[in-house]
């Protein structure tokens, strides 16, 4: 396994929630200087979330969209170009998740907006020279259920429209030539195992995309989820955590802060629970070939964490 | 019983805890301050202490408020348990120049105005419409409408027990050329103005003239310091200027940019100002810093002016 090939997300920078000195993440100037950072932690290639949240109100510093982008670069050929000369070749894959859509109890908002964006951010992903689009099928189990109470009797009739949603894109993607990726994040109505009848039908050309997190906290083994369907892996990512859902946390409105005992449920590479060797010795084992990608989402000190990361892959290659 | 209650604008953002339980064992998972900063009950808490008993929120918090706290009266209740009231919500009437947007800016004004009355708000600060960048110059005819979306709402705010307050940003469609002829041509029994000090001095208004001006319609303030006061049309009309790319800020804590807020405090003391005043702490690193060096500055600079 080449270490040096992984890709770091981006998603290490807490855009969403309070810290002292995370107004600085507004601005072109951080990202700008990051870029460099994350190359001289040795990655050459990012993974980068797309939110339309930054595009409402006339803020456009977070990159993370394609309106960011063209008003900051002008293009995206323009963006790419400032990302290689600080030493980041490649924008490897671009995630999406709908949760920003689900704030009321209208499910023709809920899938149009999140239709709309996605299919955005999937011609943003090939602007964007990406290998895959990886989207959240669902939003957080519990915040679906915050707005649809009845959700247990609406659970088909939601996938219906999910499945319809994600159809349209597969299609796109593979006009486009980027691969759509299913990610199956513990808090989704898709999460863990629950995502396997949502890719049996869709085509082939859909991947899915292995979290080592977020199957640990839907208590399953990554191994055995790799082994099991290593043809259809589309993604790996390498995230680190401690937490066990003893409380069906993942059913609730913020599943990433469980809301009875406040935890780091992602931890920074290295530092939590997760069998990395066993899992990259089991990619070797399996000759996978496709993107992989740390993650440090929830970190709680981002230039620090690059290096952490770069410490546990280190690891790998000794 | 002092004439000026102050509160604080909300600009955390997303919290993700209601109360932390386990704090000391959250600290020393990482052993960094987030544990500080995540929780409404010590947010509110660090607001109480330094004397700021209301606060202001944005529509943006609701999103993760109301899944929290389950419901808007909770949040209250538990902000009240702490020495805290909602005073009211920040709103963006989006499009509201435009005619053909009329029904839904209107609809979208009292929802919000039924979600501040849920809050046991009764400030509903306004911003009139969107960004000048793609918008500007607006037509006499669409400040026009404007004024008529405003004083739509403002009737149904009324009747509802909340005060409308126009509220202007530097970088919107209504924009010096037609500031004043927004508010002259609103109802001013239904329609009054939040003074943000910063806002309009960008904007190029005289902080001290206009409020002299307008004083028998201001509502409420949002007080913060600028030192970019009267910027030129390229700034205020640019595309999204409000976060520049170089980290220069346009707001300051009070006292810390170039207004005059003690000349403002003696024409408050002339015309017997009574309400609250809000804080504004946008593009400050550190709100819980801010908060403490604003306190210190209305204790001994401002409030002996006028409490």
């Amino acid at each position: 396994m080449n270490a040096e090939a992984i890709a770091i997300s981006l998603d290490l920078i807490n855009r969403h929630h309070q810290e002292p000195n995370r107004n600085r993440y507004e601005s072109r100037y951080f990202w700008e200087e990051l870029y460099s950072l994350v190359s001289t932690a040795g990655f050459s290639a990012i993974e980068m979330p797309y939110e339309p949240v930054w595009q409402f109100g006339g803020r456009s510093g977070v990159p993370f969209n394609r309106y960011c982008v063209n008003t900051k670069y002008g293009t995206a050929a323009d963006f790419r170009a400032v990302l290689s000369a600080s030493g980041v070749d490649r924008v490897i894959g671009i995630t999406f998740d709908p949760n920003l859509f689900m704030r009321n109890g209208n499910l023709d908002f809920y899938f149009g907006a999140s239709g709309h964006f996605a299919n955005e951010a999937l011609s943003h992903a090939a602007d964007m020279g990406a290998d895959y689009f990886a989207i959240s099928p669902s939003p957080f189990y519990g915040r679906i259920a915050q707005y649809h109470p009845d959700l247990e009797g609406k659970t088909e009739a939601f996938t219906e429209r999910t499945l319809a949603l994600l159809g349209g894109l597969a299609t796109k993607a593979q006009e486009l030539g980027v691969t759509l990726v299913l990610r199956n994040e513990y808090w989704s109505l898709f999460g863990g195992m629950r995502i396997l009848p949502l890719i049996d039908a869709l085509p082939r050309t859909v991947k899915l995309d292995l979290d080592t997190a977020s199957l640990f906290v839907a208590g399953v083994d990554a191994s055995d989820f790799l082994k099991a369907r290593i043809e259809r892996i589309g993604s790996v990512h390498l995230t680190d955590t401690n937490f066990v859902d003893t409380h069906d946390v993942w059913k609730s409105p913020n599943p990433e802060y469980p809301r009875d005992h406040a935890t780091q449920v992602f931890r920074d590479p290295g530092t939590g629970s997760v069998d990395f060797a066993a899992i990259t010795a089991l990619l070797g084992m399996l000759d996978y070939q496709g993107p992989i990608i740390c993650s440090a989402r929830q970190t709680r000190d981002p230039f620090r964490a690059l290096l952490r990361t770069r410490a546990l892959l280190n690891t790998f290659t000794t | 019983m002092p004439k000026i209650r102050y509160a604080n604008m909300c600009h955390w953002k997303s919290i993700p805890y209601k109360k932390i339980d386990n704090f000391r064992q959250f600290y020393y998972e990482d052993n960094t301050n987030i544990a500080y900063y995540s929780d409404w009950d010590n947010i509110l808490k660090y607001q109480s202490a330094l004397g700021f008993d209301g606060i202001e929120i944005a529509p943006w918090d609701l999103a993760d408020i109301l899944p929290l706290f389950g419901s808007p009266e909770n949040f209250t209740a538990f902000a009240k348990e702490r020495g805290v009231e909602v005073i009211g919500m920040f709103h963006g009437a989006h499009a509201s120049h435009a005619a053909d947007h009329f029904d839904e800016a209107v609809r979208a004004g009292r929802e919000a105005v039924d979600t501040i009355v849920r809050f046991g708000g009764t400030y509903m600060n306004t911003c009139p419409t969107q960004n000048y960048f793609g918008t500007g110059p607006l037509s006499r005819e669409e400040v026009q409408q404007c004024a008529k979306v405003m004083n739509e709402i403002g009737r149904y705010a009324t009747d509802h027990g909340v005060k409308l307050g126009l509220h202007n940003e530097f970088f919107c469609a209504i924009n010096l050329p037609n500031h004043r002829e927004l508010i002259e041509s609103t109802d001013p029994r239904l329609v009054h103005y939040c003074i943000d000090t910063a806002q309009i001095s960008i904007l190029g208004e005289d902080l001290l003239t206009f409020y002299n001006d307008y004083h028998d319609r201001i509502s409420t303030f949002h007080l913060k310091d600028t030192a970019s006061a009267n910027q030129p049309d390229s700034v205020r009309y640019a595309q999204d200027p409000e976060i520049t790319d170089d980290g220069t800020r346009w707001f300051w804590e009070p006292g810390q940019g170039d207004l005059d807020f003690k000349g403002l405090y003696r024409l408050l003391k002339q015309h017997a100002f009574k309400g609250w005043m809000s804080i504004e702490y946008d593009g400050s690193p550190d709100m819980l810093a801010s908060m403490a060096m604003t306190r210190y500055y209305l204790d001994n600079e401002l409030r002996p002016i006028y409490d």
